[in-house]
């Protein structure tokens, strides 16, 4: 195919057409709404924007200097490799960790999830099937898979953070916020695993229904997303769904691990 | 504007070819040269980061006469990261950090279990692992006695569950 | 980046300009702190205490400090929300995206490494747990599954500078809290800044 030379310079503010050769590209020319078009009605990023950050910028420096001349920030005792406190609670933004640590092999929460999550958050530009819907206004409606999941996952992550900020009392047991933590808890009941066939038809089950089944309800949304785009999507929401229902098992079945292997545990 | 050099016709196809080649040859070794340089940068902080001599503790040490411990008393040795349990069939020593993400449990005399307080790992005396997140039950190490009568604890040596040194 | 359309400048918009607030807060507090904190296992902690109790405003300083970065992690995840929300990943700002998740990683790490550094229980054992995890993953840790590094190769390792929390890690926190990560964050955060300007600004339909 010919190459084509694409002459068309962005409108800038004055509205003065420049002429300048702004790339060289194979194929159909750049769509119209990559060179910005001044909307019908605006206004100036300065001074409404700049000021309206200085603002709010000014009200969160009051705050901080007034917090920080109120309030000290904490320092615990000096710390001893021979002994940890017996209630220990991390900064309060790991404490969503903390507590999902609390469920799972280290290698699982500590260092899969994570990283599923960072790779998940990496990908979003790339599994989003449509280029267009929804810039630059909050469109739920339109979005609804989109969106949920996200929220679905941040709300994951701050609920976490609550239950182990107000839940967890001393050697992370379970406390009610009414509770008198001076009160010592049972010993917890011993946790069962699923023997290995079990766990392999879980797994295998939980699969093909997170897998499989959307892919054949909603078929026109697998027909837009394509295999790859969908197979990496609903990896990434299993391993989210998978999280919460771990925990379910955990807490309410006293289940370990639902898959045991010589090599690694889930 | 600018003058053409030659006319379009006068440059020989074959020229063109070359002055290509060369150019995309110049290019992809610019680049190979950048990030095999910046390769052996990266891997060269990364052994940088690899200390060659660290000053840590021994892992064989001495932990006081027999007689000092009770029998069913868990006995932690301090600073050491190690309990020493006596029973009535001998001495056994556990590793005190936490299978689970490497806290020190807390030995609970009346519910006769190690609770660890950084994410709720269980273990009983012997230090299986029954409750909680832990993976693993807590290591047991060897233990002997020395010539001089003490208990000699070796951090470096496993052992399996069913050891014990006699009382 | 002259003019938005009209109805964009709303508050959520603040957040990213907030976040960048509350880093310039912290740079300008930080190297306060460094003039009375030595970053060794035997004065870290008594330095903080001195900075607490003895150095005059120290602790309104270190207030500050503290305080700050606690918005800032508020306000880098709602940032993050709001951008995703407003679907403002899409075409042609993905690479703006990709940059964004990266600097949402060094302000997480930004507070690991902080909260090690006054080298009190909950610095130690938060340390502990990290350098624990890493000790867990897969390949490169010695515990981890699949594990082929023996303990004093892995990543574990040349975290901590050693097999156990000393000395060697707290000059490594130091390292990573007060240079590294926040090299690298203002560098990326100019970068961010950058794009949105090279990608249409806000100019754009956001």
């Amino acid at each position: 195919m010919a190459e084509k030379i694409v002459e068309e310079g962005p409108v800038t503010a004055e509205g003065k057409e420049k002429l300048r050769l702004l790339t060289v590209v194979r194929g159909e020319t750049l769509r119209n709404r990559d060179i910005y078009e001044r909307p019908p009605k605006y206004e100036l990023f300065f001074p409404n924007f700049v000021m309206k950050e200085l603002c709010v910028g000014l009200a969160f420096l009051i705050i901080i200097f007034m917090w920080a001349y109120f309030k000290d920030s904490p320092l615990y005792e000096l710390s001893d490799p021979a002994e940890t406190p017996s209630h220990i609670k991390a900064a309060w933004y790991f404490v969503g960790l903390q507590e999902m640590l609390a469920y799972f092999d280290p290698y699982l929460a500590g260092v899969i999830i994570p990283s599923m999550i960072l790779a998940g958050l990496y990908l979003i530009p790339f599994i989003d099937p449509d280029p267009v819907k929804g810039i630059g206004r909050f469109a739920f409606k339109e979005r609804k898979f989109a969106i949920g999941c996200f929220l679905g996952g941040v709300a994951m992550w701050y609920g976490l953070l609550l239950v182990g900020w107000f839940f967890r009392g001393p050697y992370w047991s379970f406390y009610w916020p009414w509770e008198d933590h001076s009160v010592v808890k049972a010993t917890e009941v011993a946790l069962w695993s699923f023997p290995l066939p079990a766990g392999i038809a879980f797994l295998v089950c939980y699969g093909m229904l997170v897998l499989i089944l959307p892919a054949v309800i909603f078929q026109n949304f697998f027909f837009r997303l394509g295999l790859i785009r969908y197979l990496i999507t609903f990896n990434l929401f299993a391993v989210m769904c998978f999280v919460p229902i771990k925990i379910l098992l955990r807490s309410a079945f006293s289940v370990k691990y639902i898959l045991v292997t010589p090599w690694f545990n889930i | 504007m600018f003058k053409p050099v030659a006319k379009a016709e006068a440059i020989d196809p074959k020229k063109i070819a070359r002055r290509e080649a060369i150019r995309k040859g110049l290019f992809w070794a610019c680049w190979g040269v950048f990030i095999g340089f910046a390769g052996i940068l990266g891997a060269s902080i990364v052994r940088f980061a690899y200390p060659r001599i660290v000053f840590e503790p021994s892992s064989i040490f001495k932990a006081g006469k027999p007689d000092d411990y009770k029998v069913g008393s868990v006995a932690l040795i301090h600073g050491r990261g190690v309990f020493v349990i006596r029973t009535e069939k001998g001495f056994y020593a556990l590793s005190a950090k936490c299978t689970h993400l490497g806290c020190q449990p807390i030995w609970y005399e009346d519910q006769q279990v190690f609770k660890c307080p950084c994410h709720g790992a269980r273990f009983d005396k012997e230090g299986i692992n029954f409750a909680g997140p832990a993976p693993l039950p807590l290591p047991r190490f060897h233990l002997s006695l020395s010539p001089d009568g003490r208990l000699l604890v070796d951090k470096s040596t496993n052992v399996g569950m069913d050891f014990f040194l006699e009382a | 980046m002259k003019w938005v359309p009209l109805g964009l400048v709303r508050y959520t918009v603040c957040l990213g300009g907030l976040s960048v607030f509350f880093f310039l807060l912290c740079i300008l507090t930080g190297p306060f702190l460094m003039l009375y904190y030595v970053p060794d296992v035997n004065r870290a902690h008594a330095d903080v205490m001195d900075i607490m109790q003895v150095v005059p405003f120290g602790a309104f300083v270190r207030n500050v400090h503290r305080w700050s970065a606690c918005l800032m992690i508020v306000c880098v995840p709602a940032h993050m929300t709001r951008v995703f929300l407003q679907a403002a990943y899409k075409p042609p700002r993905q690479l703006n995206w990709l940059v964004g998740i990266t600097l949402l990683i060094l302000t997480y790490l930004m507070c690991f490494t902080g909260y090690m550094l006054p080298w009190d229980q909950e610095a130690y054992w938060g340390a502990t747990i990290g350098a624990t995890m890493a000790e867990n993953s897969p390949f490169l840790g010695a515990k981890g599954p699949f594990s082929v590094l023996p303990p004093d190769k892995d990543i574990h390792y040349i975290m901590l500078g050693g097999t156990v929390l000393d000395q060697p890690t707290l000059s490594r926190f130091f390292f990573a809290h007060c240079i590294a990560i926040p090299g690298a964050l203002a560098g990326l955060m100019g970068f961010h800044f950058f794009n949105i300007h090279r990608a249409g600004g806000m100019s754009g339909p956001l």
